[in-house]
């Protein structure tokens, strides 16, 4: 692998919903080990970006690469991808969503196995004692044959994220991880993003938390109306901010 | 199919719906009061009845029209087939409409049960005048539901003898020599017929919907 | 109906149990083959809409508002015109499989509407294929979701297996009507035979109950 290629190169992305153009023109990079906030009022397009990474939400024109390779598009820059090339592309930029989507019928720990071994064709064994590991650092192994029904959302969505974590991604995306739930769980949740940010981990989170962006990210992102309107390390963004809409915007949330 | 072909197989669609049609709205009938008598809980009606549902859910409309038309001659009076058909077919669909009518019945809002009782209503007056005229609009698209599904266990009258819309078919096949023409235009008059009642179960379900809100 | 009737009940219980077989295995055979191709059906028709899964979708509309045995007589009566000549049992288990597999796609696919998008995408997150989504993360759900449909489909089934007594085919309501026609005993050969319907009916409630029960466990429990 390429140390030298941005694990996330999003050039020139646009996207419209019945007329109405979400996106308009975004550039944005990720490299290896940056944890990136990505910051917006609600409909500012955060969340549609975050959804055409990973092709939930098929983009009008541009680009998007994870690790050099064109997620959507061939390599030939017309054809789109067969549904095998997708899937592939997409299991290395894994998902962590705002309503959790545990699969119901599933225990947690086969949650967590279920995409190594039936999408990655992991050996099972080989799967469960991976799981075994994420669910240990997320703080979940005890509730391993508990089935999603019986959990608490903040318990949900660590499991989420061990879910995310079992796929080995080059990026794990996290679309506002803490939004839906309780307030007195949102702590454990972002404890756990925490922990993986302390080792490394590639991430861009969409979120509206602004402490915990400031806490967590290497840099910030804001968007509004389509655009990327700023980009700076966290203490830049919330302290010296460049343009007077971020200003207002930060200044909201103090 | 010539024109005589199509006369005498319109005559099977009228054998099919008039019996039918006697089955439905008897069945209906008795169907509310099984629904009643359950739930008015005496022990051992009660027990019977809940074992009359049980075995006729299970029971064949053949087998069930077969039954009656074997036992039939051993009654000490004549009946007719067309009473043996109806018969029948009655007293399959009074099982599945008083499991209808049940859950109408159990699911009824019990403040207007306490407001009917407040304003001084007898539980007569009550189920007359409050709970039957509601429950007619929430039963509705079950209630269609199972004409449906009477409609389409119908053939088996034919045990009895009675040329209905399934069977007239071998009759004109036995002149044509072409079986295929009659069962498919046989075919095109169930669509049509029970095609109109999941039309009306539709019509009903919104507006039981409607009463709901 | 006195004691001699229900020894010569007794005395051909062989009829009696070969009737028995034939509908056990005719209602085994369309319901696997039936929930098989019900399941089917519905992944055929996942995803945008085309000319073809419309007209699959009218196709299997159409078949669920035909009563049973004139599909069965399309197929026996029928189809020898155009020179596909079926015998009984085969035009039987098709028309059975056939007729039913169309409602439990009916069954199944209302299930599948009623899924919530976030399983869909999450799945396609984690490098789900259509294929492999459908019958890994879509259908157990979708499976589990229906417990009590099924139930009055399985005892749908199990009646419709009765008209195969017209085409020919000895199953249990013939072997009743063979008794009564032999030995003039119709009160007990019908009897008998209609308690083992429902006897079918009984453990096919029981075996959806737990399926009920395993459901709840999961959290899929079903409204």
């Amino acid at each position: 692998m390429n140390e030298v290629l941005p694990v996330i190169e999003v050039r020139d992305l646009h996207k419209s919903f019945d007329g109405v153009e979400v996106l308009k023109g975004i550039d944005f990079d990720v490299n290896r080990g940056q944890i990136i906030s990505i910051i917006g009022s609600s409909g500012s397009g955060k969340s549609t970006l975050l959804r055409c990474i990973n092709w939930l939400e098929e983009p009008d024109s541009g680009s998007i690469r994870i690790v050099g390779d064109r997620v959507g598009i061939r390599a030939d820059g017309k054809t789109p991808m067969s549904e095998k090339e997708l899937a592939s592309v997409r299991a290395r930029a894994a998902m962590v969503f705002q309503s959790f989507n545990l699969w119901p019928h599933l225990s947690v720990l086969h949650n967590v196995t279920e995409a190594p071994v039936h999408v990655q064709g992991v050996n099972k064994d080989e799967a469960i004692a991976q799981a075994e590991v994420w669910l240990e650092r997320v703080g979940m192994l005890v509730k391993k044959d508990a089935y999603p029904w019986t959990l608490s959302g903040g318990q949900k969505q660590r499991v989420a994220i061990a879910r995310a974590l079992a796929m080995n991604p080059e990026v794990i995306l996290f679309d506002e991880p803490t939004s839906a739930l309780d307030p007195e769980l949102v702590g454990e949740v972002q404890g756990v993003i925490g922990e993986l940010a302390a080792d490394n981990f590639t991430m861009v989170i969409v979120t509206h938390e602004m402490d915990f962006a400031r806490t967590i990210s290497n840099e910030v992102v804001f968007i509004d109306k389509g655009v990327v309107v700023e980009q700076a390390a966290p203490e830049k963004f919330f302290g010296d901010p460049d343009t007077e809409r971020l200003r207002q915007f930060v200044s909201r949330y103090r | 199919m010539d024109w005589n072909a199509w006369i005498t197989l319109f005559e099977g669609a009228w054998v099919t719906l008039w019996i039918s049609g006697i089955s439905i709205a008897l069945g209906i009938v008795a169907g509310f009061g099984v629904a009643v008598l359950r739930n008015a809980r005496i022990p051992v009606i009660s027990k019977f009845l809940y074992y009359y549902i049980s075995i006729i859910r299970a029971t064949p409309m053949v087998t069930l029209v077969l039954f009656l038309f074997v036992t039939a001659p051993y009654l000490p009076i004549d009946i007719d087939r067309w009473i043996i058909a109806v018969a029948a077919l009655t007293i399959n669909t009074t099982a599945f409409n008083a499991e209808i009518w049940r859950s109408a019945l159990a699911t009824f809002s019990r403040e207007q049960v306490e407001a009917a009782k407040a304003a001084g209503m007898t539980r007569r007056v009550m189920l007359r005048r409050i709970m039957l005229p509601q429950m007619m609009i929430t039963s509705l698209p079950g209630l269609v539901n199972e004409m449906t599904l009477l409609i389409k266990s119908s053939p088996a009258i034919a045990m009895v003898g009675l040329a209905d819309l399934t069977r007239i078919t071998n009759r004109i096949t036995a002149v044509t020599y072409e079986p295929l023409p009659p069962i498919l235009a046989a075919a095109a008059l169930y669509i049509l017929m029970i095609g109109a009642l999941v039309r009306l179960q539709r019509v009903a379900d919104k507006y039981a919907r409607r009463l709901a809100m | 109906m006195n004691l001699q009737d229900w020894l010569t009940v007794w005395i051909n219980i062989d009829r009696v149990a070969l009737g028995f077989g034939v509908t056990v295995l005719f209602f085994a055979f369309a319901t696997v083959t039936a929930f098989i191709g019900g399941c089917i059906l519905v992944y055929l028709m996942e995803g945008r809409p085309s000319f073809l899964k419309t007209s699959l979708r009218s196709g299997l509309d159409v078949l669920r508002t035909l009563p049973f045995l004139i599909v069965l007589y399309l197929l026996y009566y029928g189809l020898p015109q155009v020179g596909i000549r079926l015998n009984a049992w085969t035009a039987g288990m098709i028309a059975l499989s056939l007729y039913h597999a169309s409602y439990y796609a009916e069954i199944l696919r209302g299930a599948r509407v009623a899924l919530p998008q976030g399983q869909i995408e999450s799945a396609k997150a984690h490098g789900f294929t259509s294929f492999r989504m459908y019958y890994r993360i879509l259908l157990p759900q979708m499976v589990l979701r229906s417990g009590p449909l099924f139930g009055n489909q399985l005892v749908g089934c199990l009646k419709d297996t009765a008209f195969l007594s017209i085409i020919t085919i000895f199953e249990l309501t013939a072997a009743a009507n063979d008794l009564q026609a032999v030995y003039f005993i119709p009160m007990p050969a019908f009897i008998v035979v209609i308690a083992l319907y429902w006897c079918i009916s009984l453990v096919v409630e029981q075996a959806l109950r737990s399926m009920g029960r395993y459901a709840k466990h999961r959290g899929l429990s079903y409204e």
